[in-house]
């Protein structure tokens, strides 16, 4: 990212006209410094863990405009007090100045102790909002008010949080392509007591959702249907009579769980169906008519949705990756996953 | 362009503090502001709380820049300026009910509260009574309340939104107090914007027509109050000396503008004991310096003292003044005077009042000597039928034949100027002096309070050897107004008047009282100026305090109040306290010495004690059933003993 918007500024030498808009400028200026400000925040802090108390040390606090323009007009007031001297403004200036103090303190104090922790995103399809879910929990006797989370320019939800109380905020970040989707670093701020002040701390927790390709408008029909006769009648993928327990496997639906097995053993079991009949369909890339990559993965992800919508088995078929025909939350899953990972490296779990 | 003028409703909540706010540093401007400033804040404010209920649009840009420029154009026409605490409040004031009309999303209201703000200070440059610190308290509660309102995501109660605005400003009253006292005060202002105080502050006039429409004070207001380091002077040596009037035009005495003159103090020569006092001075708009008659030693920064030995400011007083000074009631001044002044100070208008020129002429020289004429005139006044009115008839062209011929009735102005006329005619210099003379002893506070009502003109004449010299026809007229002054005679004639004698001595004691407890007022918060600063600094044990020491002081006890502000705030992100259960629990987890892991479950953690040598399985075993009956089951103080009993018993076994 980083090394392209370099790039950028060098195609810019050839157009000298635009190299000196302001605007451009000072939003360059801001995005390098903030840059810069980042780098030595991760570096100073570290990776948080997913779950990171707040201690003051990190909490950051500057004044707000507002804040600037209260300086200034204690100040008139102080010279406007000095030149009559006239105690009770002098009072009311100083009330103000001690005021400005305290909320200072006060706006710092607003976070620090709260604990956050990330409570998972959703995977999403590209073009959706990646919902990243965080848990912002007030383990003090006091109220917490107005704490929002945000990343670079996108906000949370502003809320207090009363005492032992655990909220949940959501960032909303919008996602363009497959694969993984990174928030590197987050930030939750406050500007109460009176927004004089914004008190911030950056989190550096490395989250990431998962980003399904985009489901094609237009696909094509998916391929026929196969259906299995026999035999195939009573493997473990039907889901109306039940037949007995398994051992579980990762990637099992916790609906399928045995739970009172669970309580009574202590060992995971998974609740086996029966289907009556069952018919599957497999997808191949390698089969789907399109010429481009990112297309024919649109096209997999569309028939993976409409098949799962109609309850049908489907394969997934890929050059390296081979999904056997179920259906299901959790199979639906990994045939997303393993469509949105395609031929991406395995640098997120590095 | 509807949606930038739209209203939501979103403003419910926080615009009725706003308006609280503006409404509350708009009050005590009231009485000074044009009806039309009041009237135009209370009809926005009004309005546009209903255009938030009723979520209507807001008035287009075009008509409301249209009523700031009207505004503005009226501010200038009633006032002719823009500059002074008149005009800008008017100007904040219209400001803030035309920000109204704009004001439509939460964070505008910054302005209107910046305003509220400063519309409260201006408020204080005007005036500061006793009250005014409540109000300003009070003040300072609503404005802040409202901004936190403002400031809040989700609305809070009414309660619980002041409380915490309260609490705030107690925790900043400290800090706020150490700069108050602290700060170094100093005593030359920068600038000089005129400050439009009560229009009712009734001084002394600059000249004095007697027989013009009665003009005489009769106003309760304090003129100054005195504080004697030692014995006071009695009744009749109270003359307050003001300033002079030496110009006479047949009707009315005038004096000279304020002027310095570097020997008016080394002609006054002094014998006696010395009367040491403080006054503290209220505004009156003049330059004129009250002290008692007469005056040799003084501190007070840009007074000086003129040429009739009268001490003046270099300033209108509009601000409170408080000074000490050193007088003598023996004094005498000029023994000299050359035949230039002396014919200056002799002049009267030709042609004017020729009847009593006619009769001093004729006194002086039946008297024979200038002393016996002094005295016969006054013998005059004393023995035939001249009484002492404050509503004496109007006098005409020659209003000093008049009243000695006709009426015969007038207060002190007229006595001074028919007594002044009357030495002229017989060429006595002579002069007027205008002041106070008495004043009321509080008791409650041992001062002397002076009132308008005590004002007083009496006369000066010069005779050779024995310079200057003060003589009060009035007291030959009506010597109580004299001895007992005119205050303590008014309340007792009020009272008697209405048979009312012991409620009127009560109203009087309460007075009295109120104003003892305006005089400390006044001597510690509002007195506290430069020399104020430094007599407490050293009664604090600051050596030589200097405003680096005070600065320094101050920021070390700013930043200790700031750190106890921080320790406060620390404290109450303490975790709230762990129930009885979980804390007996702790201590067991303490003593078996293997600390649980995160999210163990009790069972869990006991089955690892037991896996573990040298725990006693049983003890363990009671300890964690316990617990989790302490702790899950239904609440009784049972469960608790008992497993405060399992605790204490457990040991992890040798």
């Amino acid at each position: 990212m980083r090394a392209n918007s370099a790039d950028m500024s060098s195609i810019q030498w050839q157009f000298p006209s635009r190299l000196f808009s302001p605007a451009r400028a000072q939003s360059a200026v801001r995005t390098a410094v903030g840059n810069r400000i980042g780098l030595w925040a991760r570096k100073r802090q570290g990776t948080d863990s997913h779950s990171t108390r707040l201690l003051s040390n990190r909490v950051y606090i500057l004044p707000t405009g507002v804040g600037l323009i209260y300086g200034l007009m204690t100040f008139a007031m102080l010279l406007g007090s000095m030149n009559y001297n006239n105690n009770l403004s002098f009072l009311l200036t100083f009330v103000l100045v001690s005021l400005g103090l305290v909320s200072m303190h006060q706006c710092q104090r607003n976070l620090v102790g709260l604990e956050v922790s990330f409570a998972g995103a959703e995977p999403v399809f590209a073009g959706q909002l990646a919902e990243f879910r965080i848990a912002v929990t007030n383990h003090a006797r006091n109220h917490r008010y107005n704490i929002q989370l945000y990343a670079d320019r996108i906000g949370s939800e502003i809320d207090d949080l009363r005492p032992g109380e655990s909220r949940v905020f959501q960032l909303d970040l919008p996602t363009t392509a497959r694969g993984w989707i990174r928030l590197p670093r987050f930030g939750i701020r406050t500007l109460f007591p009176f927004e004089l002040f914004r008190a911030w701390a950056w989190l550096h927790m490395d989250l990431q959702g998962l980003v399904y390709p985009r489901p094609a408008d237009q696909a094509p029909a998916p391929p026929p249907t196969e259906t299995a006769h026999g035999h195939r009648q009573h493997d473990s993928r039907g889901e109306e009579d039940f037949a007995g327990l398994r051992k579980f496997h990762a990637g099992d639906s916790p609906r399928q769980v045995a739970w009172k097995a669970y309580a009574r053993s202590g060992e995971l079991l998974s609740k086996q169906f029966a289907g009556a009949d069952t018919s599957s369909q497999w997808f191949d890339l390698n089969q789907v008519n399109a010429d481009d990559i990112e297309q024919r993965l649109s096209i997999l992800t569309r028939w993976i949705v409409d098949a799962e919508r109609t309850h049908a088995d489907y394969g997934l078929r890929l050059p390296q990756v081979q999904i056997s025909p179920a259906n299901g939350a959790a199979h639906r899953h990994r045939c997303l996953e393993a469509l949105a990972l395609f031929g991406l490296t395995q640098e997120a779990d590095a | 362009m509807s949606s930038r003028n739209g209203t939501d409703g979103s403003l419910l909540a926080s615009l009725p503090f706003t308006l609280g706010a503006l409404a509350f540093a708009i009050a005590p401007h009231v009485q000074y502001l044009p009806v039309w400033v009041t009237v135009t804040f209370l009809y926005c404010a009004a309005s546009r709380w209903y255009i938030e209920k009723r979520r209507w649009r807001l008035p287009p840009p075009w008509l409301r820049i249209v009523l700031a420029l009207l505004s503005f154009l009226a501010i200038l026409f009633s006032y002719e300026k823009v500059s002074g605490v008149g005009p800008g409040s008017a100007l904040l004031a219209v400001m803030g009910s035309l920000k109204l009309l704009e004001t439509r999303v939460r964070r505008d209201q910054f302005v209107l509260l910046f305003i509220s703000i400063f519309m409260m200070m201006a408020s204080l440059l005007r005036e500061q009574f006793l009250w005014s610190l409540p109000y300003l308290i009070a003040g300072i509660v609503v404005t802040m309340t409202a901004w936190l309102n403002m400031s809040l995501a989700r609305p809070v109660s009414l309660r619980r939104s002041i409380a915490s605005s309260c609490r705030l400003i107690l925790l900043a009253a400290p800090v706020a107090i150490a700069m108050w006292i602290f700060f170094p005060r100093i005593s030359t202002p920068f600038w000089s914007v005129p400050i439009d105080t009560s229009s009712g502050v009734s001084g002394l006039s600059d000249n004095m027509s007697p027989g013009d429409i009665s003009s005489l004070s009769l106003s309760d207001a304090v003129a100054f109050r005195v504080r004697f380091d030692g014995a006071v002077p009695p009744p009749s040596q109270r003359y307050w000396r003001g300033l002079i009037l030496h110009q006479f035009n047949g009707r009315t005495w005038t004096g000279r503008e304020p002027s310095i003159d570097p020997r008016a103090r080394r002609r006054i020569s002094v014998s006696g004991e010395p009367v040491r006092y403080q006054v503290v001075l209220e505004p009156t708009r003049q330059h004129w310096i009250f002290a008692l008659d007469m005056v040799i030693d003084w501190n007070l920064k840009q007074s000086f003292m003129g040429p009739d030995q009268q001490l003046a400011y270099t300033l209108p007083i509009d601000q409170r003044l408080s000074y000490s000074a050193v007088s003598h009631t023996s004094y005498t001044t000029d023994p000299q005077m050359t035949s230039l002044a002396k014919s200056w100070y002799s002049r009267l208008p030709e042609s004017r009042n020729l009847q009593s020129i006619a009769l001093a002429r004729e006194m002086r020289a039946a008297a024979g000597s200038d002393q016996k004429f002094i005295e016969s005139v006054l013998r005059r006044f004393h023995e035939e039928d001249f009484y002492y009115t404050l509503q004496p008839p109007p006098l005409g062209r020659d209003p000093v034949d008049q009243f000695l011929f006709e009426t015969r009735r007038g207060f002190c102005e007229h006595y001074a100027s028919a007594f002044a006329v009357m030495m002229r005619a017989a060429g006595i210099p002579s002069r007027i002096v205008l002041g106070y003379q008495g004043g009321e002893l509080n008791p409650l506070g041992n001062y002397m309070i002076v009132r308008q009502s005590d004002a007083h003109a009496w006369t000066e004449v010069w005779l050779p050897g024995r310079g200057w010299h003060r003589v009060d026809p009035t007291a030959a007229v009506a010597p109580e107004r004299i001895e007992s002054g005119m205050s303590g005679a008014r309340y007792e004639a009020i009272g008697a008047s209405w048979g009312l004698e012991a409620p009127a001595q009560w109203l009087h004691q309460l007075t009295l009282t109120w104003d003892a407890l305006n005089a400390r007022w006044n001597d510690w918060i509002l007195g506290y100026g430069p020399e104020n600063q430094q007599l407490f600094m050293q009664w604090l044990g600051m050596k030589k305090p200097d405003w680096q020491k005070m600065l320094f002081t101050l920021l070390g006890l700013v930043t200790l109040g700031i750190v106890a502000v921080s320790i406060i705030l620390l404290r109450r992100n303490r975790p709230p306290p762990k129930d009885a259960a979980a804390r007996l629990y702790a201590q067991f987890t303490r003593k078996t010495g293997l600390p649980p892991h995160t999210g163990e479950t009790p069972q869990n953690y006991a089955r690892r004690l037991h896996e573990r040598p040298g725990q006693n399985p049983q003890s363990v075993d009671r300890v964690t059933t316990r617990y989790l009956a302490a702790r899950y089951g239904t609440p009784d103080q049972q469960a608790l003993q008992e497993l405060k009993s399992a605790v204490v018993e457990f040991r992890r076994s040798a």
